[in-house]
């Protein structure tokens, strides 16, 4: 079975809009963005969290948000998600805006790993990784064999084929971690939104899960945002890099024009030094 | 998990309720005989609908339960710490002190009363702009708890002592004197909420991952929440102003249930209904049989069968 390649949706996806300047015709109309942000802003009753961030991400990407803690990392990957909605400005999957999706069928293609994933109740983690295909589940019903298997291929690809009849509750965090990465993934979505997900992994395991990250964009043309505050993993495993300072948007660009000592001053605020391995450019805390 | 898990278990729970309806209609202060007209009587007017009662109320006390664990995510919560019982007996015993006890049917539709007002009164104070916080609808219950006593014990001195007898018998839970239109209408009312529970089950069993998660799975979280709490508040209601205070069933079952299955909402339900029922059902037929010359109280009961088996399946789980 192809990763990515689920059955067609039972619900059509709703019409793509026209972004306005856009070609007319079909022909000539540009790749649409998988993703955009248009002026969105968001905040929470004493601060403002997120401000007039705007930009595009296409297909088979692997981004990373970057930026100190506080800087709006979790709250923008929230609005991306639908956990929260903008409080200005929209954000447009395939060109339509979030609100005019259905709830169920943006579930399908965009998923989404918070920061502390937890049921409240001990749970079997095939059962957990299972419940990522609820998105596809009717009232009434339950996981077919399909969609156990569509579980059992999420765990083998995190490196957790061994946890499926483990409880939750008996794991490391690192194995939950894995556990919960796999209940994305057995979504089958089109963009993964992964907050954090780094923490509470070894570094065997922060090895592992950037090549599977890879794998997972190379092999299903997805593409994957991911929030870190490791800017050395950051770089060394994405693309593009955004870099968030105070909940604006500082910079949009290549690791390597992220992963300098400049950059470091102005938008980290700490004084670095940097080392080239192997052709990579690696950030170290500077002696002075 | 499929369906066909559940399977076994809905089995093995239903002969063991209809193991224990058996036991409970067979014994009594009155031996069932067919041919003899009263004991016919006794058995179909007075016997049968008491043990069937038994059965719905503690089925509705567990399926309210374990909805209100799944929706606050803590294992704790159930109809009483929600203030949604004390809401009910506050209303009662208001009822008792205004003298209205005398009018059938005034007590339990003020205690429903109660029942309802009381959630109302604990969402309005958990309610922040458009989100309703789990810790704060806890902490809001233990606070009309406490509010709720005061009210109960100054009904309670205010009222005539030949009240007072009946009221504290309502207080201690009874299914005493049950009718069949007690039982048809609790049924049908606990058919009815499961199966809106079950609409909602696919909802109810994402939102134990957390609101966020289960906002970003496509739950419409808020809706859920309020017809979660509205359908669990509304039995819990029913099922007090019917027999009144029966304490224990909502926290205990699920809990038991979980440590057996250790599955989702979807499991539970069905589970927790079957387990509830045969809980009461047999705390009841304790409660009248034990002792001859009084009725003890079904909620001592629930407790007295519930605890033991609950220490020793929580030390068997590690």
């Amino acid at each position: 079975m192809i990763w990515g390649a689920g059955a067609p949706p039972a619900v059509p996806p709703p019409p793509r809009r026209h972004r306005p300047g856009a070609g007319g015709t079909a022909g000539e109309a540009p790749a649409p963005h998988l993703l955009e942000l248009r002026n969105v802003s968001y905040a929470y009753a004493d601060a403002i969290a997120v401000r007039d961030m705007s930009f595009a991400v296409g297909e088979r990407q692997l981004v990373a948000l970057t930026g100190p803690n506080g800087s709006g990392k979790s709250t923008l990957l929230k609005l991306i998600a639908r956990v929260l909605a903008p409080r200005q400005g929209e954000v447009l999957y395939e060109d339509t805006p979030l609100s005019q999706w259905p709830a169920k069928e943006y579930a399908k293609r965009v998923g989404y790993l918070p920061q502390d994933p937890d049921p409240a109740f001990p749970m079997r983690a095939l059962d957990v990784v299972v419940s990522g295909r609820a998105p596809y589940l009717g009232r009434f019903s339950w996981e077919s064999p399909r969609d156990f298997e569509e579980a059992e291929r999420a765990l083998e690809l995190c490196d957790a084929g061994h946890l499926g009849d483990r409880y939750l509750d008996e794991m490391s965090g690192g194995e939950r971690k894995r556990v919960f990465l796999a209940r994305v993934l057995a979504g089958t979505p089109r963009l993964i939104v992964l907050d954090e997900p780094l923490a509470a992994l070894d570094l065997s395991h922060v090895q592992q899960f950037s090549r599977l990250l890879r794998d997972v964009v190379d092999r299903t043309g997805c593409t994957v945002l991911f929030a870190a505050h490791d800017l050395n993993w950051a770089a060394a495993h994405s693309d593009r890099m955004l870099v968030m300072q105070q909940g604006a948007l500082a910079l949009d660009a290549s690791p390597n024009e992220v992963m300098r000592v400049d950059v470091m001053r102005s938008l980290f605020g700490f004084e670095a030094e940097t080392v080239s391995i192997g052709g990579r450019t690696w950030i170290v805390p500077g002696n002075t | 998990m499929s369906r066909h898990d559940l399977i076994k278990p809905v089995l093995v729970l239903t002969l063991l309720l209809a193991l224990v309806l058996i036991l409970a209609v067979s014994f009594g202060a009155t031996r069932v005989s067919w041919n003899d007209d009263t004991a016919r009587t006794i058995l179909l007017r007075i016997r049968l609908p008491r043990v069937l009662l038994a059965a719905a109320i503690g089925a509705t006390l567990a399926v309210a339960g374990v909805t209100f664990q799944t929706l606050l995510r803590n294992a704790l919560a159930d109809p009483f710490i929600l203030g949604v019982s004390g809401g009910a007996a506050a209303g009662a015993a208001i009822a008792t002190a205004l003298r209205l006890a005398r009018f059938p049917g005034v007590v339990p539709l003020v205690a429903f009363l109660g029942a309802c007002g009381a959630t109302a009164a604990v969402f309005l104070l958990a309610r922040r702009r458009d989100h309703t916080d789990p810790t704060r609808l806890l902490i809001s219950g233990l606070v009309l708890n406490a509010f709720f006593s005061a009210v109960i014990l100054i009904s309670f001195a205010l009222s005539r002592e030949a009240d007072l007898t009946a009221a504290l018998r309502w207080m201690m839970g009874t299914v005493f004197g049950a009718t069949w239109t007690d039982v048809i209408l609790l049924s049908s009312l606990l058919v009815l909420a499961m199966l809106v529970l079950a609409f909602f089950a696919n909802d109810l069993r994402l939102l134990a991952f957390g609101e966020e998660d289960a906002k970003a799975r496509g739950v419409e979280v808020e809706r859920v929440k309020l017809i979660g709490f509205g359908v669990a508040s509304i039995i819990t209601g029913a099922a007090v102003a019917v027999s009144g205070i029966i304490g224990f069933v909502g926290l205990l079952v699920p809990h038991l249930i979980r440590l057996i299955w250790r599955r989702d909402f979807r499991f539970l339900l069905p589970l927790c209904a079957l387990g509830g029922a045969t809980l009461v059902v047999a705390a009841d037929a304790l409660s009248r049989t034990l002792v001859t010359s009084a009725e003890l109280p079904i909620g001592a009961f629930t407790a007295i069968l519930g605890v033991p088996f609950f220490l020793s399946l929580l030390r068997r789980a590690r």
